[in-house]
């Protein structure tokens, strides 16, 4: 037992009690050269003696852990000083934006990435909280951390989103892991090797619950190809409705697939001489199989949503000149809009939305397609506003100097507060001037309208500041 | 008889609105004695947590305070509790011709100091003196006062201490700080809550209660102690010094590099430590500032600049503290200009504990560390596998993402064993974490 040891003891239960002992500092301190006069004094100078050698006295542990593996090396630049004071700026909300900065940070990491450059490494845990919180974010995150922002996922369990799929251990773990990390793992490996994954979700199949089966059909839908077809098609067959509904929901966007070809047919059947479609009556018993249920189409009656789910599955042709497009049926309209969404198909996505835009149809087209048929509008009102919001970026300079004196030219500020989102995330840089003189236009009393194109003027600028550090 | 305020005039001074709440509790007079006032004073004594009831004096017509309370809130709920008396007008508080012997001193000391910053004669050594003299019999006082409390807690024993209130820690350090003592004050204040919040707390308050000891004894040897104990004495003891004073004493003119900034808040004071290092001097130093809770601290020094220019240092041992003296050059360094190993660093420790065994921070730099994120607590390990456990608390990923798992540098403070980070050279360039 240490001095210190004894000194506690009776430090603990008080002088009161137990004196301490007499040679408590005999190996310590010279005889004579700590006078002390009674015993509450000893305690207390030796507790500063001991306290003291004790303090400086401290020797460390020999570390007995293992060591892991240290980040690989990341050959990427570091961005510049302004850049990353930019990006510090956004994640911390020094800088705010109406509307949240999370597009501003997209923004961000995209030019980042264009310019081959990566994040200092103090800003990549703000950047993995951020795609923690904001799974949109994850995506531009993992590529811009990169070795470090993986490497940092391992350590812990919140960003494990981050770290990159291991093809390799992939189905080791597959066998062991809780539901939840399978769907998980096959989510990300889906994204790298499509085959691998299926080929585990193959494996199991049969042993699988069927709340799980469905859970595993619905992970194939990143990376969905033909090569899935087999499977999806095998599973229309499954015991559980909600397992069925899911590969039917996948085998939709798969126009190649042999349940579309069996879609073409019966929309072949519906076909009139003249082309137009007739309603269907009750599906038989193939139908049902397909997936075809009697769930009502808002808007649309039994028959006509029977029609909408034949028409929405089945491969599309060549879309029709624009007058039969007017003159459709709203029933085959609405199957044509489902099929040219689930398919991505430009041309009739291009059709449906010259013939009747809507905000759906807009966000599936490329920029230049979008801007072409807002700027084919002819009244600015909040249809067009609405439309503006939905059509995807970068706008070009022309439209969106345009764009900027068309809004204008509106009295009321509901349209400006409504295409908003859109401006401050897709307008080019160059707009900023129009906005500028816009705002300086614009009487003080219109205190709304004023707050609205701050905020616009504002979020030009730090794109463009952004713009800069990277060009 | 001059015209007394109203309620909402009294209440327009207050501080914050804590003030006013403990300030309506407080104006009772039960708890107050030798309440008056005058034409333009009003004084009274209020019974407070400490044995000596406070001395409340205002001046209503400028308006100004004093109370003799340890409160940094001004005016304290007592000046505030004083005046809502006064405002009542019910007979509490009578008008009296002449003021209470504690607040004529007061108001007359008031009118001899406008009356000298007015015609700008040089201050009264002699009286300077008196009042030094009569600041250390205060002092000596209360620290034999504090030694008998030392004892009886000793004599009482720890165990039995511990199941005390946290009035039996408030009262002693109310005592201390009437001693002018506040630096003493504040370590007992907190040792109340400690005592219940650490694990080893019987071991922290034995090596606590011996430093404590060790203050009262260097206190009686003051006059033979040498220049740099009595200044670390008087640092623990809270006495502080004027800046013109450290100003006008030594000066070391070096290239200070920035290595690591600290900020603490609790809840009555802001704080801010700047650890800087001398390129020629090696000479590790602190710059301290200070800001009432919700005020503002001085902007600090760019972390991983380099002030080249002149310090004035605190009389005191290694690591000093220092004043920024006179006008500096500002550069950019590239991170630590020294390292240690961690047995190299604990020897630094041990050398500066020898000089000052009040010493409770102790800065580290250390070099080719690897961060360990543990189960429970990380630690530092260095390429000879020596270990440094890592606060509890610590935020160790801005640590982690930096270093990458990598051996880097690592500047810190090492408090009561456990590693404190505060920077980490990244690149070249210093980094917060």
């Amino acid at each position: 037992m240490s001095e210190w040891d004894t000194l506690i003891g009776t430090a603990l239960v008080g002088t009161g009690r137990r004196p301490p002992p007499a040679d408590l500092l005999a190996g310590v301190v010279a005889p004579g050269t700590l006078p002390v006069d009674g015993t509450e004094a000893t305690v207390l100078a030796s507790a500063a003696v001991l306290g003291t050698r004790r303090r400086a006295g401290w020797l460390p542990p020999a570390w007995q852990g293992t060591p892991r593996d240290a980040a690989a090396a990341d050959d990427r630049p570091e961005c510049s000083a302004a850049a990353a004071q930019l990006l510090e700026l956004l994640l911390d909300r020094s800088i705010r934006v109406d509307g949240g900065n999370e597009p501003l940070i997209a923004y961000w990491l995209h030019a980042c990435e264009a310019a081959g450059h990566r994040p200092p490494a103090q800003l990549v845990v703000p950047l993995l909280q951020a795609g923690t919180t904001v799974p949109e974010l994850r995506e531009a995150v993992r590529s811009a951390a990169g070795a470090r922002g993986g490497w940092l996922g391992t350590h812990n369990r919140r960003w494990a989103w981050a770290v990159p799929a291991d093809v390799a251990g992939a189905a080791g773990q597959f066998g062991t892991a809780t539901r939840a990390e399978r769907l998980a793992l096959l989510a990300t490996l889906r994204e790298v090797d499509p085959q691998l994954a299926r080929g585990l979700v193959e494996q199991t199949w049969t042993a699988e619950q069927a709340a799980s089966r469905a859970a595993l059909v619905d992970t194939l839908a990143i990376g969905l190809s033909d090569a899935d077809e087999p499977f999806l098609e095998s599973v229309l067959d499954d015991r559980a409705p909600t397992v069925r509904a899911a590969a039917a929901a996948l085998l939709d966007r798969l126009p190649h697939s042999r349940r579309a070809a069996r879609m073409a047919q019966r929309v072949r059947a519906l076909t009139r001489q003249d082309s137009t479609i007739e309603l269907p009556g009750e599906p038989d018993a193939a139908a049902r199989r397909d997936g075809i249920t009697d769930r009502r189409e808002p808007g649309h009656g039994l028959h006509a949503s029977w029609l909408i789910q034949i028409v929405g599955a089945a491969p599309l042709q060549s879309p029709p000149g624009t007058t039969a497009l007017r003159q459709a049926d709203p029933a085959v309209i609405a199957g044509w809009t489902k099929a040219a969404l689930r398919q991505q198909d430009i041309r009739w996505l291009t059709a449906l939305a010259q013939s009747d835009p809507t905000a759906e149809l807009l966000r599936a087209l490329p920029p230049e397609v979008g801007t072409r048929i807002v700027s084919e509008l002819s009244t600015v009102d909040a249809r067009f506003a609405a439309l503006l919001a939905a059509c995807p970026g970068p706008w070009p300079a022309t439209f969106s100097s345009a764009v900027i004196e068309r809004l204008r030219t509106v009295r009321t500020d509901r349209v400006l507060a409504t295409a908003f989102p859109g401006l401050a995330q897709h307008l080019d840089t160059t707009a900023l001037t129009g906005v500028e003189s816009w705002l300086a236009e614009t009487s003080h009393d219109s205190k709304a309208r004023r707050r609205t194109l701050r905020s616009l003027a504002h979020a030009l600028t730090i794109r463009s500041a952004i713009d800069q550090e990277f060009s | 008889m001059g015209s007394r305020w109203t309620v909402e005039q009294v209440l327009a001074l207050a501080p914050d609105g804590g003030s006013v709440k403990a300030a309506r509790t407080l104006a009772r007079p039960r708890t107050w004695s030798a309440l008056g006032s005058t034409d333009s004073l009003v004084w009274g004594k209020c019974q407070g947590s400490a044995r000596e009831p406070y001395q409340v004096t205002v001046d209503v017509t400028e308006p100004a305070f004093r109370c003799s309370c340890p409160s940094r809130k001004f005016p304290c709920k007592h000046g505030l509790a004083l005046l809502l008396m006064w405002a009542a007008h019910d007979g509490a508080v009578a008008d009296l011709d002449t003021a209470s012997d504690f607040a004529a001193q007061w108001a007359a000391g008031r009118q001899e100091r406008s009356a000298r910053r007015a015609t700008g004669s040089p201050p009264d050594p002699e009286a300077a003196a008196t009042r030094q003299a009569e600041r250390e019999r205060l002092m000596t006082a209360g620290l034999d006062d504090f030694e008998r409390w030392l004892f009886d807690v000793v004599r009482q024993g720890l165990a039995t201490v511990r199941t005390q209130p946290p009035q039996f820690w408030d009262d002693t350090a109310a005592r201390l700080v009437d001693a002018q003592v506040p630096g003493l004050a504040e370590r007992v204040r907190t040792m109340g809550a400690v005592v219940h919040a650490r694990a080893d707390w019987a071991e922290y308050l034995l090596d606590q209660l011996g430093r404590w000891y060790l203050a009262v004894r260097a206190w009686r040897r003051r006059a033979t102690l040498p220049a740099d104990a009595l200044g670390d004495l008087r640092a623990l003891l809270g006495w502080a010094r004027r800046s013109e004073e450290v100003l006008a004493g030594e000066r070391v003119h070096d290239r200070w590099w920035v290595l690591g900034l600290r900020q603490e808040e609790d809840e009555r004071l802001l704080s801010q430590r700047t650890w800087l290092y001398g390129q020629n001097s090696s000479e590790m130093v602190v710059l301290l500032d200070f800001a009432a809770a919700g005020g503002t601290l001085r902007v600090p020094q760019v972390l991983g600049s380099v002030l080249d220019g002149e310090l004035a240092l605190y009389p005191g041992s290694a690591p000093r503290r220092a004043l920024l003296a006179g006008e500096h050059t500002v550069t950019t360094g590239d991170g630590l200009p020294v390292t240690d190993t961690v047995l190299g660093a604990l020897d630094k420790a041990a050398t500066w504990l020898a000089g000052n065994p009040w010493l409770d921070r102790i800065p580290m730099a250390l070099g080719e560390i690897t961060l360990m994120p543990g189960e429970q607590d990380a630690v530092l390990v260095d390429r000879a596998g020596s270990a440094l456990p890592v606060a509890a608390g610590t935020d160790v990923w801005p640590l982690l993402a930096l270093s990458g798992g990598h051996p880097v540098e690592v500047f810190g403070e090492w408090i009561d064993n456990r590693f404190h980070p505060c920077s980490v050279a990244a690149a070249g360039k210093l980094v917060s974490v």
